[in-house]
């Protein structure tokens, strides 16, 4: 999923996207208050790590402004006061959760997908549609209880669908998961990693919508 | 030990003072007047007295017996008379001596006989002389008598006076115990204003100055306490840099990532190291402020600092300079001119762009000192230039890691040598130039 990132500290910014690139998501990575706001008008995220002591426009300031755009985008806070009215201004703001600093990268991560799976209505980890089960944390794909190998690119596709199972996504809203700022986009990259879960799963797990996307069909309980 | 003075005691020792020192001096004058009014009284008895001897007829006094007067006043005693007639003593009262109780024969005299001194009128009728004498400590007793009646009232009401005055004055100071009330009551945490409108006008200054006091001691707790809130956060942030670096390293899949994430994670154990050094050199400027200031040559602590940073400058392919001039003396801390100085230049050295210049003044007049350091970098914008003193300010857009301390550092050691520091652009419109001015101490000239 792509993740965006706003840091000023220069080293903790880049661990940050170095970090959560080796959890295998596109990470954008804001340098202060404006830029973020910019990033977050112009792109869809599926989550948010925010710093709270930003130059030019706090964290705060940022959240609410999102907020106040109506933009529900999972915000978890990073900061580096220990005090309880920093978090609980932060929660106030509009953000899902937080960190105190120093954190652990392995924890980030994981409050990451929990905010980003809470988000799309689901409360299991594992995700379920079409007799496919996306382990995020684990990063494993079972068809029909077999495990199926993706590579890290068509995980993040399959990922997307089956987070809004039920929903047909546009090529570039999937291709928008896909990179981060300065990746180059591969042209039909999106139909060639769709092609390859149909052929690593099966021909109709994914359905195409024509002009308009794919759709990954939710379970209907009977 | 001594004992505390005491407002009470004070108060009460003074007003009983002035209370016995004006009562007595009321005796004083008023035995003065009595024993003027007594003598003028006593005197007329005197020769009203000669004037009622004088009638008696020469027969009449023969049969006197004298001896047969009854004593008919405790005073009687001490009046005598004596009745001549050519050189012989006719007629006189028991107490009355042999001799003549004057020498004159008309008028008032002052005599002393057998020891005593008498006060005597006296009146010559023909042959007959009378002297009517009276004991002159009859007279000084009676005025005495007067001054102790005035006076023993006193040692009965001088001790009622004090115990009225121990309560009134204890009275009187009660909104003094009310403030101590008050202020013991208070806990540490409560630096709130003490009510002035309820102090009496002695005390309100008292308050006034209290609160003042309290306010001071507020805005440095609260500096303190922002100053402590900054600190965290300026070292957890590299803190969390180090760790989540040294994360990434873990996780790297391929050994150029795991390298820069391990080179990351030194840089940012440097910045911390380098964060704590320049903590403890502001909290170590509070206790060297005691030591004694000495002569310091200031192009001598100029090259130290200059060394001090040579080979940083080098790497960043930046040249220092230090301008041609007289050496200059102030009196100071030298440590402390050297950690100020290494702040500048290291300032000056980490904003500057490569192939550039860092230039270092010393400058010296009658009045002052100055050292200025200039930079090519990028300057600091006019309105930035009040905050950059404060403690982790950083100017936006940098993307040099400072730890936002430097310039504190060197305001608080330019203030611990009366020293005045100003911001301008370098050449032209371009860089910094730093100044710090000194004055010289009037002893060093």
């Amino acid at each position: 999923m792509r993740l965006l990132v706003v840091e000023d500290d220069p080293l903790l910014g880049d661990a940050l996207q170095a970090g959560l690139r080796q959890a295998g998501h596109a990470v954008d990575w804001a340098r202060d208050g404006a830029a973020a706001l910019h990033a977050l008008q112009s792109e869809p995220y599926a989550a948010v790590v925010l710093d709270l002591g930003l130059p030019r426009l706090s964290g705060l300031e940022v959240l609410r402004k999102v907020r106040a755009a109506k933009n529900q985008v999972p915000v978890l806070i990073l900061t580096a006061q220990d005090g309880v009215t920093d978090r609980i201004a932060g929660l106030d703001a509009g953000a899902d959760d937080y960190l105190v600093k120093p954190f652990d990268m392995g924890e980030l991560a994981a409050r990451l997908r929990a905010l980003v799976r809470r988000a799309g209505g689901q409360s299991d980890a594992v995700l379920r549609a079409g007799g496919i089960e996306l382990d995020p944390a684990g990063r494993r794909v079972r068809y029909r209880r077999e495990l199926v190998e993706l590579s890290a690119k068509e995980f993040v596709v399959l990922h997307a669908l089956i987070l809004n199972a039920g929903r047909v996504l546009t090529r570039a809203q999937i291709e928008e998961q896909l990179y981060a700022w300065g990746e180059e986009v591969e042209s039909n990259a999106v139909e060639v990693y769709v092609h390859h879960l149909r052929r690593k799963l099966a021909p109709d797990a994914i359905q195409t919508v024509r002009g308009v996307g794919y759709l990954l069909p939710r379970d209907v309980t009977s | 030990m001594r004992a505390r003075p005491s407002i009470q005691r004070h108060l009460l020792l003074l007003v009983m003072s002035a209370v016995a020192a004006v009562w007595i001096g009321t005796a004083i004058f008023v035995y003065v007047d009595a024993r003027h009014e007594i003598n003028e009284v006593l005197d007329a008895h005197l020769a009203q007295a000669a004037g009622l001897l004088n009638a008696l007829r020469s027969h009449d006094i023969a049969e006197i017996e004298t001896e047969q007067v009854p004593g008919l006043h405790k005073r009687a005693r001490r009046v005598a008379f004596q009745i001549w007639e050519r050189n012989r003593l006719l007629l006189h009262s028991a107490n009355a001596p042999a001799q003549p109780l004057a020498q004159q024969d008309a008028g008032y005299s002052d005599a002393l006989l057998a020891g005593r001194r008498w006060r005597v009128f006296s009146s010559r009728v023909g042959e007959r002389v009378i002297h009517v004498g009276e004991r002159a400590d009859a007279r000084e007793e009676l005025a005495r008598e007067m001054v102790v009646g005035l006076l023993m009232p006193l040692l009965y009401a001088l001790p009622l006076l004090a115990l009225l005055l121990w309560l009134a004055v204890g009275r009187g100071l009660r909104p003094l115990a009310n403030m101590t009330r008050q202020v013991s009551a208070r806990d540490p945490d409560n630096l709130a204003a003490l009510d002035v409108a309820a102090a009496p006008a002695e005390i309100a200054p008292l308050v006034e100055q209290l609160n003042q006091l309290f306010r001071r001691i507020e805005r440095s707790i609260e500096s303190e306490r922002r100053f402590t809130a900054d600190a965290a956060h300026e070292l957890r942030t590299p803190v969390a840099a180090i760790k989540a670096q040294a994360q990434v390293a873990l996780g790297a899949g391929v050994a150029n990532e795991r390298e820069r994430a391990l080179k990351n994670v030194m840089a940012g154990c440097d910045r911390a190291a380098h964060l704590v050094d320049q903590l403890l050199v502001l909290a170590r400027l509070d206790w060297t402020a005691e030591s004694r200031p000495e002569q310091c040559l200031m192009r001598v602590v100029a090259v130290q600092a200059i060394s001090d940073v040579a080979s940083y400058a080098a790497a960043k392919r930046i040249e220092l300079e230090l301008k041609e001039g007289a050496e200059a003396q102030i009196e100071g801390y030298p440590a402390l001119l050297h950690v100020m100085l290494r702040n500048l230049l290291d300032n000056a050295v980490r904003y500057s762009p490569a192939h550039t210049v860092v230039r270092i003044g010393v400058s010296a007049t009658d009045q002052a000192v100055a050292v200025s350091v200039m930079d090519e970098g990028p300057g600091i914008p006019e309105a930035e230039r009040e905050r950059v003193f404060e403690r982790f300010y950083r100017v936006l857009g940098t993307a040099e890691s400072g730890t936002g301390l430097g310039l504190s550092i060197v305001q608080r050691i330019a203030e611990m040598h009366g020293a005045r520091i100003e911001l301008g652009s370098g050449d032209g419109t371009r860089g910094l130039r730093v100044m710090v001015t000194f004055p010289r101490r009037r002893s060093a000239r």
